[in-house]
């Protein structure tokens, strides 16, 4: 009693980080709980994973199956309560990711299990577990309390736990698949990418806006040059889309798309309304205007009332100089 | 054929389509899209298609302008079937994120905007207004709109408003910090389920105030009141109505000159869909020194802005000239010192047009209050 349960999670041949973070969270518990962490994996060919895994773990079962080359939630559910039920671990640890909460939610109902999704951290209470949950965007944190036996089941958010060095030398054991042939009525089709345009500007962190102030296309390479020296990417309001100097995917608006970068400056841009709505999340807004009314200023936390043409090029000098 | 489609092509009357393609030759937006109404329509009758109709980005440049409506011999609503088919899309829940945004600012804030509910008054900080409490008995509920009432461009519209209604000694109340967003682009949006919960809500809303009718400043939340909201019973009119009987009747002076020719363009909502023609005609032609012009389309040929139909949200991807350039460039050769409207949507799009045709020197784009209130003094 006390073992840790850690399903490792892969896909497309690589194994993916938060199963090491899901392990790292097990070991700063496990102490407490009195048991051993063992590692869970489900694949094809998935020897070298096994070996890796057992850097970070007391023990790592695995299947390897072509069966199970492709993540499948029914047989994952089949395979974690059969050996689940087998076991008998305290505590099973499930990532929070898409694979995970297709599959855990019927696997606590299967099981009976005592379920808390979305686990942000562990704490412990009068010798208990305890399971952290965030809301509010992370401003409050909840601690909940498991009621009945356990084992008790958790799926866990990426990036909450930092991934350890491998410290251990976990034994390693195959085990016979508890597939006798394939599943029928839910199939793996394929692998549908998100399709991905030049630069998507609601991802990027600095961005550059430029606006009708630019007046011409060829003075876009004064843009260019600032928002190299700061890897920064360049979008514009819809008035800069318009004019064929951007392409269609970096109009930022209501209309074009929502961004917050950490850092947004705004160049020659007045500041429509439908603009404003869509950038206004921005972390930092620097903007360049010569017009001390352009309603731009109304959302900047840093206003540079001069002409752009003055402005951004003296920027650029001093920003290279500053990364020198 | 299941009872979910058969409603879809009962609704539409889609088997009443006789093809014609009048739907198609009108369309404004044709001229810069490959919008095709007539075969969605056509495509649109097999069950089996609805999915993959709904994903056409086609739909998306619909500006529910009308003019499909106003045209179709058959009297069907060739632009409901597009908004029927962003609802098929919006229940998959593959719609744009700018849509959803605007969608959860709505329920979330009532208005579209992002905005924070408790900003809604701030328009009228300064000014001498009436708010009209909840069982008050009041002539006049004024519902300002969202647009409105955030954007800045646009708050002087109701700033002028109240002060002519003051001016004339109207009997009037806002409708306040509580009124929430009439969901036109709601609808337009293909958002079925959260318009019918707005609705709800609004009606229970303004029940609550003992009003003889409701005037609106947009032709959007005018044309929505008057038309979707079959539970509110109190009159629905357009400001340029009010404005109207206080002309007509004496009420309201008009002392100062503003030598201007003013081109009137209008707002599809006001116009196509809810036939109001005369009443800004009228007002303006009531200015002492407006030489009013008329466009050659005009009234229910009116060319549409491509303000509406959720295009605050979506952007179209052509390139070709927008619909508001051609609009300026219109009014620009006719002439026009102003280029007055009635709706903010225009405003907005108008007068993006007017800056990037680089006209703002010779012309403005402006809102009828604009110019009464000129006139009033």
């Amino acid at each position: 009693m006390g073992d840790i349960f850690v399903l490792a999670e892969h896909r497309r041949g690589e194994l993916r980080e938060v199963s090491l973070e899901m392990l790292a969270a097990a070991s700063s518990v496990a102490p407490q709980l009195g048991g051993k962490i063992t590692a869970i994996l489900l694949g094809s060919g998935v020897n070298s994973f096994a070996e890796k895994l057992a850097g970070y773990s007391d023990k790592v079962l695995y299947v390897d199956d072509p069966l199970f080359a492709e993540y499948n939630s029914e047989k994952y559910q089949l395979a974690l309560s059969d050996l689940i039920s087998r076991y008998q671990p305290e505590l099973v640890m499930v990532p929070h990711t898409t694979q995970g909460v297709d599959m855990a939610p019927a696997l606590a109902v299967e099981l009976k299990m005592p379920f808390v999704a979305d686990v942000a951290g562990l704490s412990f209470e009068g010798g208990k577990l305890q399971p952290v949950r965030t809301y509010y965007q992370g401003k409050i944190n909840a601690d909940f309390a498991f009621k009945g036996k356990p084992p008790y089941l958790i799926t866990v958010r990426e990036s909450s736990f930092s991934a350890g060095d491998p410290s251990k030398q976990g034994t390693v054991e195959k085990i016979a698949s508890p597939l006798k042939e394939d599943i029928q009525y839910r199939k793996f089709v394929e692998y549908i990418e998100a399709v991905v345009g030049d630069v998507d500007i609601s991802q990027a962190e600095i961005l550059v806006a430029i606006g009708r102030g630019l007046r011409e296309e060829k003075n876009l390479s004064m843009i260019e040059d600032l928002a190299k020296s700061i890897n920064a990417v360049i979008a514009g309001s819809r008035a800069a889309i318009d004019a064929g100097w951007l392409p269609h995917d970096r109009q930022v608006g209501t209309s074009g798309k929502n961004v917050k970068p950490k850092v947004y400056i705004a160049i020659g841009i007045s500041g429509a309304f439908q603009h404003l709505a869509g950038m206004k999340a921005a972390k930092t807004i620097i903007a360049i205007n010569k017009d001390p009314n352009a309603p731009i200023f109304t959302v900047a936390d840093y206003a540079i009332v001069d002409d752009l043409f003055k402005v951004v090029p003296k920027l650029t000098e001093k920003l290279k100089e500053l990364r020198a | 054929m299941n009872s979910e489609v058969r409603s879809f092509l009962e609704k539409h009357d889609l088997l009443g389509c006789v093809q014609c393609g009048r739907c198609t030759g009108g369309c404004p937006v044709t001229a810069r899209t490959d919008l095709n109404v007539r075969r969605v329509i056509y495509e649109s009758i097999d069950e089996k298609m609805l999915d993959k109709m709904s994903k056409l980005p086609d739909i998306w440049d619909c500006t529910t302008c009308s003019t499909c409506a106003v045209r179709c011999p058959k009297g069907l609503k060739p632009l409901e079937v597009l908004i029927g088919l962003r609802e098929v899309l919006v229940e998959s829940g593959m719609v744009q994120s700018t849509v959803r945004d605007a969608l959860e600012s709505v329920f979330q804030e009532g208005n579209p905007w992002k905005k924070p509910r408790a900003t809604r008054l701030d328009w009228a900080e300064g000014l001498e207004v009436k708010i009209a409490e909840p069982g008050e008995k009041v002539e006049n509920l004024i519902f300002v709109c969202c647009t409105v009432a955030y954007d800045p461009k646009l708050q002087d519209i109701a700033r002028n408003l109240v002060k002519v209604l003051n001016k004339a000694g109207v009997d009037y109340g806002l409708v306040g910090d509580g009124e929430t967003c009439c969901s036109s682009e709601v609808y337009n949006l293909g958002e079925a389920g959260l318009f019918e919960m707005m609705v709800e809500d609004n009606t229970e809303l303004l029940k609550g105030f003992a009003a003889d009718r409701m005037v609106t400043i947009s032709p959007h939340c005018y044309s929505t009141f008057k038309n979707q909201y079959p539970l509110l019973k109190m009159e629905i009119v357009h400001y340029t109505h009010l404005i109207s009987e206080l002309l007509a009747e004496g009420k309201l002076a008009l002392p100062k000159e503003v030598s201007k020719k003013v081109v009137f363009h209008d707002p599809c909502y006001l116009g196509k869909k809810n036939n109001v023609f005369e009443e800004p005609r009228f007002i303006l032609k009531q200015v002492p020194g407006v030489e009013v012009l008329e466009f050659e389309r005009k009234k229910e040929r009116s060319l549409c802005c491509e303000g509406g139909g959720g295009k605050m949200w979506v952007e179209t991807e052509s390139r070709k000239e927008r619909l508001a350039e051609t609009r300026i460039k219109d009014a620009r050769a006719l002439g026009a010192d102003v280029l007055a409207v009635a709706c903010p949507f225009c405003i907005l799009t108008l007068d993006d047009a007017l800056k990037a045709k680089g006209f703002e020197e010779e012309m403005k784009v402006a809102d009828i209050l604009e110019i009464l209130h000129e006139a009033a003094g």
